[in-house]
């Protein structure tokens, strides 16, 4: 009897992983069946694709949460080791590979700090982390002052991010294998990953069984550090671009795919196994949503729900098999408490969602009916178009323009994109859209280096790329549809400002995000107007706002204490501008003029109460418009030469590959409620 | 005296030092203006601060109140849009707040699911719940009256420093003084000791998480006002997951890791309350 | 009348029947002993009356009264307070606020009366016998003041049930003493107490009468007058037990250990010199808090000693870590089971091999098999019960669990064992089963170091007797000149 073998499903599954297994599977069952080229080896290998950053921070987390410790650092490790990696190729003149030893000693170092730092000073792990992602976090953006981008890689090294084994197997799966493999063995073979379920479950009685416990913990939180930068290096293989943002929030993704895969956060209970299953649970629902056009934004809705019911599940399975404490049976719950719960928990999810539903109602604008895919798909040409950040309502409102077009042109029109600004999601989406085989593609750039390799892919797969409101490279897409060329924004705010201070005066900029490409080109317009024809005017701050608009009340508010002569704020980020103007209102700061990039909409009352003098804009419902009609004339092969027929815009001038939409239009007092958008 | 407050004490010692830095470096940095800006910009923050101080003293966390922060701003308009005074507007945002708190609270409390992976979980289900609805759109066209509740600036800014205020040292003086946060103390210490001495730990947890939900719908009522529109990314920061993310953990590490020149208002906001504690 | 009658209790966990239609009566003015191995379902009584868990059927009657739907609540209501083995207290509280939470009753949002709270505290503890301040915090007292502090909170609850399970646990024998004046007050106040012990000779002592368990069942209920000691183990055990320690005389072999000058600093001993041959038991007495497991932590590494020297194995050094003592062939047993002796949630096989994964590993890999062959070699040779080598450890009894933990140091074949308390809280078969093998194991050869709070062990098992007080060696005793009086007067310091 005593020689019996466990049966085969605990030794597989120790914590429940196969609940998780079976929604893997419902999983793909379901995008099978309405995702479009789902079930196919290339996308199995593009979903492993885009995993492999995130899993390799999921694999070095599961050790550590099993010994009972966590490590938040990891993102902001991989954005470190990835500036340290491109500033010492680019700035530092050293060959690739000296470069990437750099970066993983780096992340040597790192590891190592917060190994030191919990291990020997005895501080709480989380703590410890928390302090260490922002220390490196800022140290990246030190190192790039928040706006450098390092691109330009050379194609031998993009290869192990961008390359495929073969032409089907993803160059950087090998390292994800490798890395599964050696956590495999490390946890579930070796003495050392025995002793760390020990610390797990009991830190005193490893300590009193003779095992070095500092030791071990020290060589995981190590090992997480060097694994990140390796993630790192990947993830500037795959983008082609190192940024100091890399691996943001990664940290939580890593954590959530951990715990999906069953290990236990009080430590003890986990496996490498569960992890990829969790890993793969998240991904392939990311990916199988995008394929099957429905909302992004499901994926956080489903993981939150997976997460709780497999945990929970796993939670009300497990009840009564151990009596810990006397508070733990006399509490299992009889079903009918359980009964009550469920209803209870289910009855204010419907609540949330009832209000949700409702809230949809009242704050859709009224012209946005949301386009549902045709009921055949496939019949009709899909022009998929991504603004830079969807939440934007600058974007917004240059989806109703798309969504017109689309409708007059008689395509399907899919509409997503990150919901912040995020240049590696952007990849991820276009990705999915050539995987889903869509017809055209349209793109507002985020990051142009990091990009314009994905949309070359797109090209040679024969779609059709248009970009607008931001470029990519030159030969990465067909069209670009401009705006307003960044000369004609620059010098049109910088006149205006220039009426209002009567020449002369201090004045502040507050851009978007330091990165930003648009706005530096407007800035850099903007200085050169000012040197030229303005000697008087005087440029006394730049702040970012991040394109948030309580970052641009606070940075205003800042700028009106520090420069009390500064007479007039340039804002150029659309939600941005009512920031800036409820800053100057409830200043009570009545001298002082504000003018800026922004949506009238956005605008209106503090133009009608004269905070705000002038709004600089296009039509951006025409943007819209323009973008889906001239991608539609592409996929129909009805692109003039220089000029295009563009439905309602009439003919519209082409000037090489760049679409001109018109010049900028000033928005006033005297005209703005002539304008809805 | 100094045995008892060491660690209030030596934040206290930090927020000192930062300040003499500070008046070196920036003298503006006292200026008048510039702590009511830095106290009002605070003041959400330390609203909530003051539920994860609860949440915290019973043993558990919550990391999904930047979610719950951005949707109670939204009800707050959507709710003032419908006609509801602004005050009322308020409270149905702490209701809904106070909604999504039993959620948390009751998986938690009954299904014993680990609170950092409940909040984990509601944290990313509504966060992108919401974005899902709104599509990002900003709640516009609120009513004349929905700014400063309708007040003058001056007496709203009064208003909003007095509730949280009150808030705080109601909330300092009830842990030390009413059974009721005796208990909470007490089910953070032991739950077992606190069923054998009558409490009902599951419903204390349950309880403190409906608070800090009710007390985050406060928060974002009073944040709300200050504005003429509501954004709905409010709270889950910007750029998306990081700037939650970190938000969230500034709240759950009581304030402490608040931005550089912000430390000074939220920290010895947020001491008042830890105070109570120890 | 009878202040409490528990009639036809039943109760089972998961399928298993702890409890198969227990009688219990308890009546005003009595001590009345609760015996039983673990498992009999003592525990399982003990917290069906106290209201911390429903029973399946049977019925409760307080004082002529039965009780419908029980909870803490309502036993508290009723008068009834039980001090666990493990004292349920809050830890970051202070004792004043301890008993406060547990007496005071009324609307959650009253205020507290701080005053009143430490006045009501400060007579408590006086009248329980502790010299305790009312506002230290709970994780700064001992084990015995923590277990002063329920008691005083049952005196506050004007307590006519208290249910003391096992209070001497970890108690030196004059604490029971001083626990044994407050229970002997209690009991002349008209209370009635029911006692839960292991230890028989205590329970001879202090309890009037005796009810004793088996299986779920009650066996018998006695007057203690009535009943002899060999009688209560036989009716626990169901079967006759020979002579109570098997304590055997084998040669002694050449010194395993040596210690001289040892002194530690941190571990609060200093200046201990002893030796231990091959063969030998040594006994270490000594009161809570004389530095007993301090020093054997020091020995083992846990707290690396500052100054004097260790000799093992024809080495003298001082152990930097339990690694470098593992190295030298020294094991430890330590005393507390739960938190370090064996890890609850892994499988016996995974806990026999702990200290030794070398010997089942190659290139640091752990072969299963070896891993398996090792782990059933030590349960068939320790006898323990277990289902399987992949059980989880936490499932078994008490008893099993510290063989177990046993088997993980024996697995290393120790030159030098270190057992710290072995057969606390373990029940009367296995205790007796621990004794056979450290008898087993010391014909071997082996050198053996046994701490106990337990006179008789020390009298019954060991070859000599070293005594400490004060982080210091009070004195050694061979086994012709070692009683109980003289150990207690070298404890005491009085020699």
């Amino acid at each position: 009897m005593r020689n019996e073998r466990r049966p085969w499903r605990e030794v597989c599954f120790p914590n429940g992983e196969w609940v998780l297994g079976l929604a893997l599977a419902v999983e793909l069952a379901i995008f099978a069946a309405i995702g479009e080229n789902f079930f196919t080896w290339a996308n199995f290998f593009e979903v492993v694709r885009l995993s492999v950053e995130l899993g390799l921070l999921a694999l070095a987390l599961t050790p550590i949460m099993i010994t009972g410790g966590i490590d938040l650092s990891v993102g902001s490790i991989m954005g470190l080791s990835a500036v340290v990696f491109g500033a010492l190729w680019r700035d530092g003149g050293l060959p690739i590979p000296a470069a990437a030893g750099a970066a993983l000693l780096l992340g040597c170092l790192a590891g190592l700090l917060n190994a030191v730092l919990i291990t020997r000073l005895n501080l709480p792990p989380l703590i410890v982390t928390l302090g260490s992602l922002s220390l490196f976090r800022g140290i990246a953006e030190g190192i790039t002052k928040g706006a450098e981008n390092y691109s330009g890689f050379p194609a031998g090294f993009l290869r192990l991010g961008q390359g495929y084994l073969g032409g089907v197997v993803p160059v950087q799966l090998s390292v994800l294998l490798v890395a599964i493999a050696a956590y495999w063995v490390l946890l579930h073979r070796s003495g050392i990953g025995r002793t760390l379920y020990v610390v797990g479950f009991s830190p005193g009685g490893a300590r009193y069984a003779g095992i070095p416990v500092q030791r071990r913990v020290a060589l995981l939180y190590f090992l997480s550090g060097v694994v990140a930068s390796v993630a790192a290096i990947i993830y500037v293989a795959h983008l082609g671009q190192a940024k100091s943002d890399a691996g943001t929030g990664y940290e939580l993704a890593a954590i959530t795919a951990v715990v999906l895969g069953g290990t236990s956060v009080f430590g003890g209970r986990g496996t490498v196994w569960g992890t990829v299953l969790g890993l793969f649970a998240i991904s392939v629902l990311q990916n199988g949503l995008r394929l099957a056009a429905l909302p992004s934004e499901m994926t956080g809705v489903v993981t939150g729900v997976v997460l709780v019911m497999t945990i929970g599940l796993g939670r009300l399975r497990g009840r009564g098999q151990r009596n810990e404490a006397i508070i733990d049976e006399a509490d299992a719950m009889k079903n009918s408490q359980l009964a009550i719960l469920c209803c209870t928990v289910v009855g204010g999810a419907l609540i949330v969602a009832g209000t949700n539903i409702w809230l949809v109602r009242s704050l859709r604008p009224a012209d946005g009916v949301l386009t549902k895919p045709a009921a055949k798909p496939g019949k009709r040409p899909v022009v998929a178009m991504m603004p830079k950040s969807k939440g934007d309502p600058y974007f917004i409102s240059c989806r109703a323009g798309a969504e017109e077009a689309a409708r007059e042109a008689g395509v399907d029109l899919i509409w997503d994109g990150p919901t912040g600004l995020d240049a590696a999601k952007q990849n991820e989406v276009v990705e999915g859209w050539i995987t889903r085989g869509v017809d055209a593609i349209a793109v507002s750039v985020e990051n142009s280096a990091g990009i314009s390799t994905v949309l070359r892919k797109a090209r040679a797969r024969g779609i059709k790329v248009v970009t607008w409101d931001a470029d990519s490279a030159e030969d990465a897409r067909d069209y670009f549809i401009n705006q307003a060329t960044p000369e004609g924004i620059g010098f049109t705010l910088v006149d205006e400002g220039a009426r209002l201070l009567g020449g002369k005066g201090e004045f502040a900029i507050i851009t978007g995000p330091l990165s930003a490409a648009n706005q530096n080109a407007w800035m850099e317009f903007m200085r050169k107007r000012v040197a030229e024809k303005y000697p008087g005017m005087k440029l006394v701050a730049m702040r970012p706002s991040d394109d948030d608009r309580d970052k641009a009340f606070a940075e205003t508010q800042t700028i009106l204490k520090v420069h009390p002569k500064a007479r007039l704020i340039v804002t150029i980020s659309a939600p941005a501008v009512p920031g800036s103007a409820e800053a100057v209102q409830q200043a009570g700061r009545k001298d002082v003029f504000v003018i800026g990039l922004s949506l009238p909409n956005l605008c209106k009352r503090y133009v009608h109460d004269d905070v705000v003098q002038a709004v600089v804009l296009w039509n951006t419902k025409d943007l819209g418009y323009l973008t889906v009609t001239a991608a539609a004339l592409l996929v129909e092969g009805r692109t003039g030469k220089d000029s295009l027929q563009a439905g309602r815009l009439g003919t519209v001038e082409v000037r090489g590959t760049q679409v001109i939409l018109g010049k900028p239009f000033i928005f006033n007092k005297a005209n703005i409620d002539q304008y809805d958008f | 005296m100094l045995e008892r407050h060491r660690r209030e004490i030596s934040l206290v010692v930090a927020i000192l030092a930062i300040g003499a830095v500070l008046a070196v470096v920036a003298p503006g940095f006292f200026a008048f203006a510039n702590q009511r800006d830095l106290m009002l910009a605070n003041m959400p923050v330390l609203i909530v601060a003051l539920g994860m101080v609860l949440v915290i003293l019973t043993g558990q966390i919550d990391i999904s109140v930047g979610s719950q922060f951005a949707i109670c701003s939204v009800a707050t308009g959507v709710f003032a849009r419908m006609g509801l005074p602004t005050p009322l507007a308020g409270a149905a945002a702490c209701l809904v707040g106070a909604l999504m708190g039993s959620v948390n609270g009751a998986l938690v409390a009954w299904v014993r699911i680990p609170s950092i992976v409940v909040t984990l979980a509601t944290m990313v289900a509504l966060r992108d719940g919401l974005r899902w609805v709104t599509q990002g759109a900003w709640v516009q066209d609120l009513p004349p009256g929905f700014q400063w509740f309708g007040q003058s600036q001056a007496s709203s800014e009064l208003i909003t420093a007095g509730c949280a205020a009150a808030l705080a040292v109601g909330m300092n003086w009830g842990l030390r003084n009413l059974a009721a946060g005796r208990v909470v103390y007490a089910t953070g210490s032991s739950p077992n000791a606190a069923r054998l001495a009558g409490i009902n730990p599951r419903l204390v947890v349950f309880a403190v998480f409906v608070v800090t939900g009710a007390l985050t719908g406060f928060a974002a009522a009073f944040n709300a006002v200050r504005f003429l529109q509501i954004p709905s990314n409010l709270g889950i920061g910007r750029g998306g997951d990081s700037g939650g993310s970190r938000h969230d953990c500034r709240n759950a590490a009581g304030g402490t890791a608040a931005g550089r020149d912000r430390s000074g208002a939220d920290v010895s906001g947020v001491q008042r309350v830890l105070g109570a504690g120890d | 009348m009878a202040l409490l009658d528990a009639t036809a209790i039943t109760k089972s966990f998961a399928g298993v029947q702890a409890l198969r239609g227990v009688s219990f009566e308890l009546r005003s003015g009595e001590v009345h002993a609760l015996l039983g191995e673990n498992g009999a379902g003592k525990s399982t009584l003990i917290k069906v009356i106290t209201g911390a868990e429903k029973a399946d059927s049977g019925t409760l009657t307080v004082a002529g009264h039965v009780v419908p739907h029980h909870s803490p609540a309502a036993a508290r209501a009723l008068g009834i307070a039980a001090v666990y083995q493990q004292p349920a207290l809050f830890p970051d509280l202070t004792v004043e606020e301890n008993v406060g939470l547990a007496l005071e009753s009324g609307p959650a949002w009253r205020r507290i009366d701080w005053h009143a709270r430490r006045r009501q505290a400060r007579e408590l503890l006086e009248r329980s016998g502790a010299e305790i301040a009312p506002e230290r915090t709970v994780s700064t007292l001992s084990m015995p003041e923590q277990q002063l502090v329920e008691i005083a909170k049952a005196i506050g609850a004007r307590a006519r049930i208290l249910i003391l399970d096992e209070p001497t646990a970890s108690v030196t024998d004059r604490e029971v003493e001083r626990l044994f004046r407050v229970i002997g007050a209690l009991r002349s106040e008209g209370a009635g107490i029911v006692y839960i012990s292991h230890r028989l000779d205590e329970v001879a002592v202090i309890a009037d009468r005796v009810t004793v368990l088996r299986d779920g069942q009650n066996v018998a209920t006695r007057d203690m007058r009535d009943v002899d000691r060999d009688e209560l183990v036989r009716l626990m055990v169901g079967r006759e037990m020979q002579a109570i320690y098997p304590k055997r005389e084998v040669p002694i072999g050449k010194t395993a250990l040596e210690v001289k000058g040892l002194g530690c600093r941190a571990a609060g001993i200093r200046d201990i010199t002893f030796e231990v041959r091959r063969g030998e038991i040594l006994g270490i007495a000594g009161l809570v808090g004389s530095g007993r497991t301090e020093l054997a932590e020091t020995l083992f590494g846990l707290t690396p000693a500052d100054e004097g020297a260790i000799g093992l194995q024809d080495d003298v050094m001082r152990t930097e870590s339990p690694a470098a003592a593992i190295r030298k062939k020294m094991a430890y047993l330590p005393e507390d089971r739960r938190q370090h002796g064996v890890v609850m949630e892994m499988p016996v096989a995974a806990n026999i091999s702990l200290a030794n994964l070398d010997a089942v590993s190659r290139n640091g890999l752990i072969d299963h098999a070896v891993e398996r062959s090792l782990a059933i070699r030590y349960v068939e040779r320790l006898r323990i019960k277990t289902p399987s080598v992949h059980a989880e450890t936490g499932a078994l009894s008490g008893g099993n669990q510290q063989k177990v933990a046993v088997a993980r140091w024996l697995a290393i074949n120790p030159e030098v064992l270190i057992l710290d308390e072995p057969t606390q809280g373990v029940d009367i078969g296995s205790k007796r089963e621990i004794h056979q093998i450290m008898v087993e194991l010391a014909a071997q050869g082996m050198a053996i170091v046994m701490i106990s709070s337990e006179l008789a062990e020390i009298l019954g098992m060991s070859d000599r007797v070293a005594v400490m007080h004060g982080g210091t060696m009070a004195g050694i005793l061979s086994r012709a000149e070692a009683t109980q009086e003289k150990i207690l007067a070298l404890a005491l310091g009085h020699a």
